[in-house]
């Protein structure tokens, strides 16, 4: 769909008057159009206009919702998570001082080395508590094709959250479902394709620490993954790695959304 | 900490999305009746028109990132939503029968619904005397698409006009009501 057939249809698709084949070519010009979202924004808020009036609630409405929010885990903590802290150039710092890393890397690098097969070289663990460390490590492999029915179920969940995630300028590249139980699965992707010997990696980000969840390989469609440590992480990103993954992310985070 | 009747509605949305059900029932109590209204005014129906609003606030809740602030404002968020998903309903339950039938009873009860309760009388005033301005084949374009949740090509049918003439009706019919709104100051639709 042209930019200009797309502008004409504006107006009816604010009205949610558009359907079939038009409504998916819209949505997909949509998705790559700044000057038509805001187009839309600005008739969406005339439709508002005039569909704006209130009416007294209905008695016993909100009950009804109420009753329908599902359980929440609020009081719950997550337990204790291991870090897989970076070192080097990378968009995220190590809360540690570095003489305490410094002391620390001697003693695990070894180890590390042998557990964390697809971790980059430069990649340092700092954290303590290596067997949950590996356990970390091995998701990086972890990543595995989800049936689309497995999919569906988790949408239909109580208490699933929907999570999208946006490059910087707001464009939707991939929506993932996670369940309570931290199991979750990617729904829908547009990030293009990687060149061989890359794959696009899902990371937690809790304050301003990474954790791998998992990679989604080079051209991503339903993958599966678990959030090991919580249930309830602040944020999902999305990063191009070399395949097999990195410990700490070492690309740009290309899609990011709030959980 | 502020009251929760003193938040913006953008801190609102943050608080659901940490599982606030206080921040959602405050919501709730800003913009149900808004939601409420469109969907009853599109369905014809108050019980349809309440499965369409707790559809509404439980997606606010499941999936309070769908707001971008950015983007508009609350309530005009909140009234996108009710309005899709109305037109949903209507589209996928009603034969045409059913429809055409729901379609008379509006028309025999439409112009004397005047009861409901105005959100801001001076803003509906505007609205409704942008609307009132367009030329008479826009404004019924889009009217029978936006109220009646007519697609645009089976408006161009109940109209017998070419659909590119419907198209473009409702395209310039909604930019004049913009520019109308634009001019009289109103920006989007908000909580009062």
């Amino acid at each position: 769909m042209t930019h200009d057939e797309a502008s004409d249809l504006l107006g009816a698709y604010a009205l949610d008057a558009v359907d079939g084949s038009e409504f998916t070519d819209l949505e997909e010009h949509l998705e790559t159009c700044p000057r038509c979202r805001a187009e839309l924004d600005s008739l969406r808020d005339v439709a508002a206009a005039m569909g704006n009036s209130v009416e007294p609630l209905p008695e016993g409405l909100w009950s009804q919702i109420a009753v329908r929010l599902p359980e929440r885990q609020e009081d719950e903590e997550p337990p204790p998570m291991p870090r897989l802290t970076p070192e080097g150039s990378s968009p995220f710092r190590s809360p540690a001082s570095h003489a305490a890393s410094t002391r620390r890397r001697r003693t695990t690098l070894t180890t590390v080395g042998a557990i964390a097969v697809a971790a980059a070289a430069v990649a340092i663990v700092l954290g303590i508590g290596l067997v949950r460390a590996d356990n970390r490590v091995s998701n990086l492999q972890s990543a595995q094709a989800a049936p689309t029915a497995a999919v569906k179920t988790a949408l239909n969940t109580p208490g699933h959250r929907v999570v999208t995630l946006d490059s910087s300028t707001h464009a939707e590249q991939a929506q993932v479902v996670v369940l309570p139980s931290g199991q979750g699965y990617v729904v829908s992707s547009t990030l293009p394709s990687l060149d061989k010997g890359r794959t696009y990696q899902l990371w937690e980000i809790e304050g301003n620490q990474p954790i791998s969840l998992g990679l989604l390989g080079g051209s991503p469609g339903r993958a599966a993954f678990t959030m090991a440590g919580s249930t309830r992480p602040s944020h999902l990103s999305i990063t191009a790695e070399p395949a097999g993954g990195s410990v700490f992310p070492t690309g740009p985070i290309l899609a990011t959304g709030t959980v | 900490m502020p009251r929760i009747d003193e938040v913006s509605d953008a801190q609102l949305v943050t608080s659901i999305a940490r599982y606030s059900e206080v921040a959602l029932a405050e919501a709730y109590r800003r913009h149900g009746g808004a939601v409420f209204g469109l969907a009853k005014r599109v369905l014809a129906n108050p019980t349809d028109a309440e499965d369409v609003a707790q559809e509404v606030f439980l997606r606010l809740w499941n999936q309070p990132d769908r707001f971008d602030p950015a983007r508009g404002s609350l309530r005009s968020f909140l009234l996108a939503q009710a309005h899709g998903r109305a037109v949903d309903a209507v589209r996928s339950s009603s034969s045409r029968r059913a429809r055409e039938a729901r379609d008379a009873l509006r028309t025999a009860e439409s112009p004397y619904d005047m009861q409901r309760e105005v959100w801001d009388m001076a803003v509906a005033d505007q609205v409704s005397n942008a609307m009132g301005d367009l030329p008479e084949e826009e404004r019924r374009a889009i009217e029978l698409a936006y109220f009646d949740g007519h697609t645009y090509r089976e408006v161009a049918q109940l109209l017998e006009q070419p659909e590119g003439t419907v198209k473009s009706r409702i395209r310039n019919g909604m930019r004049r009501m913009r520019a109308h709104l634009a001019d009289a100051g109103v920006r989007g639709v908000d909580a009062q």
